[in-house]
C-alpha cells in the first residue's frame, strides 16, 4: 500500500513574532485547506493511505470530514491513535511512528521548529517541508496541491531516491560530551535570561551566530551570515560568526518586515571536522532555529559542530521532472 | 527583554499570594465562612502575575468573575479582599459586592465582575480616557476563551483597533466556559486567531510559563504605551478547580487534570530560581512562610471585621453624579 505522513503543526504561526515583527498569522482552518489539497494532490497520483498526527484541532478528521462531504476523498485518512500531549512531543511521537511505518515521505507543515523536531527523529524518511509562516528558513511556502503529487511521486518508490532526495546538514550541540540538542539552519548564543516566549528577535541581545547554511534571500540568522557568506546546502561546511563586534555593518532581513544594520565580524568556516569550543561568561540562552531552547549559566562549556546527520529532504521540483521524464503524469 | 533578579522573587511572591489566598478561601467556603460563590484561579498563577509585572499603579486592569488572582497581582490588598469575601464592613466594597466584584481604584483595579464578558468594553472605555488624557498608561483587559463567543468582545476589539487604544486584551484560554469545553462552543482552538479579524497584532503562548506571558504582554504594553494600538494575547492555562466551588467537573476527561498538575508554573519558577542561584532552597521555604502569615493576617482581619450594618444597605449604592453634573 502506497501511504505517506502528514504533520500539521496546529501551533505555528501563531507566536509572539506576530507582535514583536510583522509576520503572518496561519489559523488552523488555513492549515485544513493546505492539508486537503495534499491529500488530493497525493491521492490523484496514487496514495492509498494518508497517516496523521492527531491534534487538538483534529485536522485531520477535519480533512476527512470534508472531502467525504464533497464526496472527494479516494484514499484513507489513518489519524495515529497515540496520546496527545499537544506539544512538541507529538510531533516527535507522531513522526517516529511513520518512519515505522515506512510511509514513503512525511509532509511537514510548520515553521524551523517543527522541522527540527522532525529531523530529531527521522533518519531514513524524506521530508517535504511546506512553511506555514514567514519566518522560516528551512521550509517552503509552496502549493500544497504540489506537495501532494510530489510526495505521491517520492512514495511510489518508482524512482531512484538519489536524484531529488538530498541529505540536509545540521549544528549539533554538545555540552559535556553528550548532544545536547540539535538545529537544522541556525543556532544563536543569547544573553535573553530565560526561554519565556522563545522566538528571539532583539539583536543586541546576541552574542554569536552559528549557521549550517546561509543566503541573503534566506530570513533570519542565517540571512545575518548570508549579507556576508553564501553557503548552500551542499557546501560541506557552516559558519560562524559574532555579533556586535563593531567590524562592519550589514543590512539583513532578521525577521519577516525587519530589515535593519547589524554590526557583524566576518564570517569563520566550520568544516565538518571542526569543533567550536564555547565556554559561557554569563546566564544565557541558545536559540536553536530561531527558538530559545537552551538555557545556560556562567562558566559551562558547549561545543558546537556542523554535521550532514540533517534529514532527508525532497527536492520537490527534481521528483517532479524525474516523474516527468518517466511518463509518471501519463494517464 | 529581560529581567532582573529582585522582579522574579516579586513574580513568585505574588504567585504564592495567589496560590495561598485562593486554597485559604476554597477551604473557608467549605467551612461555610464565605458567602456567595468563589470562583477560584487556582492553576492559572503566571498569567495574572507575568501580566501585571509590565504594569505601573496607574495603569488599569479589568478583571472577570474570577478576579481574585488579577486583583492581587495587580496590588490589591490581602486584608480587604478576604474581608470582603466575609461579607465584612472592611472589605473592599464594604462587604456588599463579595467575591466577584472586588475593585480598588487607587491600584487602577476597575472591578472584578459578575457577567461574563462585562470587562471588554469597561477597558476599552478606559483605553478611550487615557487616549484622552493623553498619558501614557495602558489597561489589560482579562478574560476567558467563551467570553470571546460575546458580543462585548468583538465590539470592543473592533473599537480599540479603529482608535488605536492602549489596550491589552489578555485571554486566559483555560478549555472551559463554565462546563462547556473550548471545542463544543468554539469552532476554533487558538483565540489569537480572532486578532487578525480585527486588524490587531494576536499571539497564543504558555499561560503556565510566567516569562513567556511576562515577555508577550511587555511587548504588547510597549506597543501600546507608544499609541501603535491594541494587542491580543492569548494565555494557554488551566483551572485547577472547578468553575465554581461545588462544581463537582464530571465534564473533565479523565487524565486531563492530571496532565495540568504536571504544567504547575510555580514548581517551574521555583525550578528557574535553584538553578540561577536567584533563590536557595530555604529561601524559598521562608517565602512560603511568610505568604502562609500574611494569609492568615487576611483571615484574622476579616474575621474580626464586623458584618456590615442593616442600615448601610443602601449607603454607596445610588450616586448622585448626573445631579452634580447638572449643578455645574
Amino acid at each position: 500500500m502506497i501511504s505517506i505522513g502528514i504533520i500539521a503543526n496546529p501551533a505555528s504561526g501563531k507566536d509572539i513574532r506576530r507582535l514583536v515583527s510583522h509576520a503572518t498569522v496561519i489559523d488552523n482552518n488555513e492549515k485544513i485547506n493546505i492539508v486537503e489539497r495534499i491529500v488530493l494532490g497525493a491521492q490523484a497520483l496514487g496514495v492509498e493511505r494518508v497517516y496523521m498526527m492527531p491534534d487538538s484541532y483534529n485536522i485531520g478528521y477535519r480533512v476527512e470530514d470534508k472531502l467525504n462531504t464533497c464526496d472527494e476523498l479516494k484514499c484513507e485518512i489513518n489519524v495515529i491513535n497515540m496520546f496527545r500531549f499537544d506539544g512538541i512531543e507529538d510531533t516527535l511521537k507522531a513522526a517516529e511512528f511513520m518512519e515505522n511505518l515506512n510511509v514513503g515521505c512525511i509532509v511537514v507543515l510548520g515553521g524551523d521548529g517543527t522541522n527540527r523536531a522532525v529531523a530529531k527523529v527521522t533518519k531514513n524518511t524524506p521530508l517535504i517541508s511546506i512553511s506555514t509562516g514567514t519566518n522560516n528558513a528551512y521550509p517552503v511556502m509552496m502549493e500544497g496541491t504540489i506537495a501532494g503529487m510530489a510526495a505521491a511521486a517520492v512514495a511510489s518508490n518508482r524512482f531512484n531516491n538519489r536524484l531529488f532526495v538530498e541529505k540536509d546538514k545540521r549544528i549539533e550541540i554538545y555540552k559535556e560530551n553528550e548532544l545536547k540538542d540539535i538545529a537544522l539552519i541556525d543556532a544563536v548564543v543569547s544573553k535573553d535570561l530565560f526561554v519565556g516566549a522563545k522566538a528571539i528577535w532583539d539583536m543586541n541581545n546576541i552574542e554569536k551566530i552559528f549557521v549550517s547554511r546561509s543566503h541573503p534571500a534566506s530570513i533570519g540568522f542565517s540571512s545575518v551570515v548570508g549579507c556576508k557568506k553564501i553557503i548552500n546546502p551542499n557546501d560541506d561546511y557552516g559558519a560562524y560568526l559574532d555579533l556586535n563586534s563593531n567590524d562592519t555593518k550589514i543590512m539583513a532581513a532578521v525577521a519577516a518586515g525587519i530589515v535593519i544594520p547589524i554590526s557583524v565580524s566576518e564570517p569563520v568556516i566550520l568544516n565538518f571536522d571542526d569543533e567550536y569550543e564555547y565556554i559561557t561568561k554569563s546566564r544565557g540562552t541558545i536559540a536553536l532555529d530561531g527558538e530559545r531552547e537552551i538555557q545556560f549559566s556562567e562558566n559551562q562549556k558547549y561545543i558546537f559542530k556542523i554535521s550532514r546527520n540533517g534529514p532527508n529532504h525532497v527536492n520537490v521540483k527534481k521528483i517532479l521532472e524525474t516523474a516527468q521524464i518517466n511518463g509518471f503524469f501519463t494517464v | 527583554m529581560n529581567i532582573t533578579n529582585e522582579q522574579v522573587k516579586n513574580m513568585y511572591q505574588t504567585m504564592l499570594k495567589i496560590r495561598k489566598f485562593e486554597t485559604r478561601a476554597k477551604d473557608l467556603f467549605a467551612e461555610g465562612k464565605i458567602p456567595g460563590f468563589v470562583h477560584l484561579y487556582i492553576g492559572e498563577e503566571a498569567t495574572a502575575t507575568g501580566a501585571c509585572a509590565n504594569l505601573r499603579d496607574e495603569d488599569y486592569i479589568t478583571s472577570t468573575h474570577r478576579g481574585h488572582g488579577h486583583i492581587i497581582a495587580k496590588g490589591g490588598d490581602l486584608k480587604n479582599m478576604m474581608a470582603e469575601l466575609f461579607g465584612k464592613e472592611t472589605g473592599y466594597c464594604k462587604g456588599k459586592g463579595g467575591s466577584m466584584h472586588i475593585a480598588d481604584a487607587t491600584k487602577g483595579i476597575l472591578g472584578a465582575n459578575g457577567i461574563v464578558g462585562a470587562g471588554h468594553n469597561i477597558a476599552a472605555g478606559a483605553g478611550l480616557a487615557i487616549q484622552y488624557k493623553k498619558t501614557d498608561q495602558v489597561c489589560v483587559c482579562f478574560f476567558g476563551d467563551a467570553s470571546t463567543n460575546q458580543s462585548t468582545f468583538h465590539e470592543s476589539m473592533n473599537l480599540a483597533s479603529v482608535w488605536k487604544l492602549p489596550v491589552i486584551f489578555v485571554c486566559e484560554n483555560n478549555g472551559y466556559g463554565i462546563s462547556v469545553s473550548q471545542a463544543r462552543h468554539q469552532a476554533i482552538t487558538d483565540v489569537s486567531v480572532r486578532a487578525s479579524a480585527y486588524n490587531m497584532p494576536g499571539v497564543t503562548i504558555d499561560g503556565n510559563d510566567i516569562f513567556a506571558v511576562y515577555e508577550a504582554v511587555g511587548e504588547a504594553v510597549s506597543r501600546a504605551r507608544k499609541g501603535q494600538g491594541p494587542t491580543l494575547v492569548e494565555c494557554k492555562t488551566y483551572r485547577w478547580r472547578g468553575h465554581f466551588e461545588g462544581d463537582m467537573t464530571v465534564y473533565r476527561p479523565n487524565g486531563e487534570l492530571d496532565a495540568w498538575l504536571k504544567k504547575d508554573p510555580i514548581p517551574r519558577i521555583e525550578k528557574y530560581m535553584l538553578e540561577n542561584n536567584i533563590m536557595s532552597e530555604a529561601e524559598i521555604a521562608n517565602e512560603n512562610a511568610a505568604v502562609d502569615n500574611m494569609i492568615k493576617d487576611a483571615e484574622k482581619f476579616a474575621e474580626e471585621s464586623n458584618v456590615a450594618s442593616l442600615e448601610s444597605a443602601l449607603v454607596d449604592i445610588y450616586s448622585d453624579m448626573v445631579e452634580e453634573g447638572r449643578v455645574r
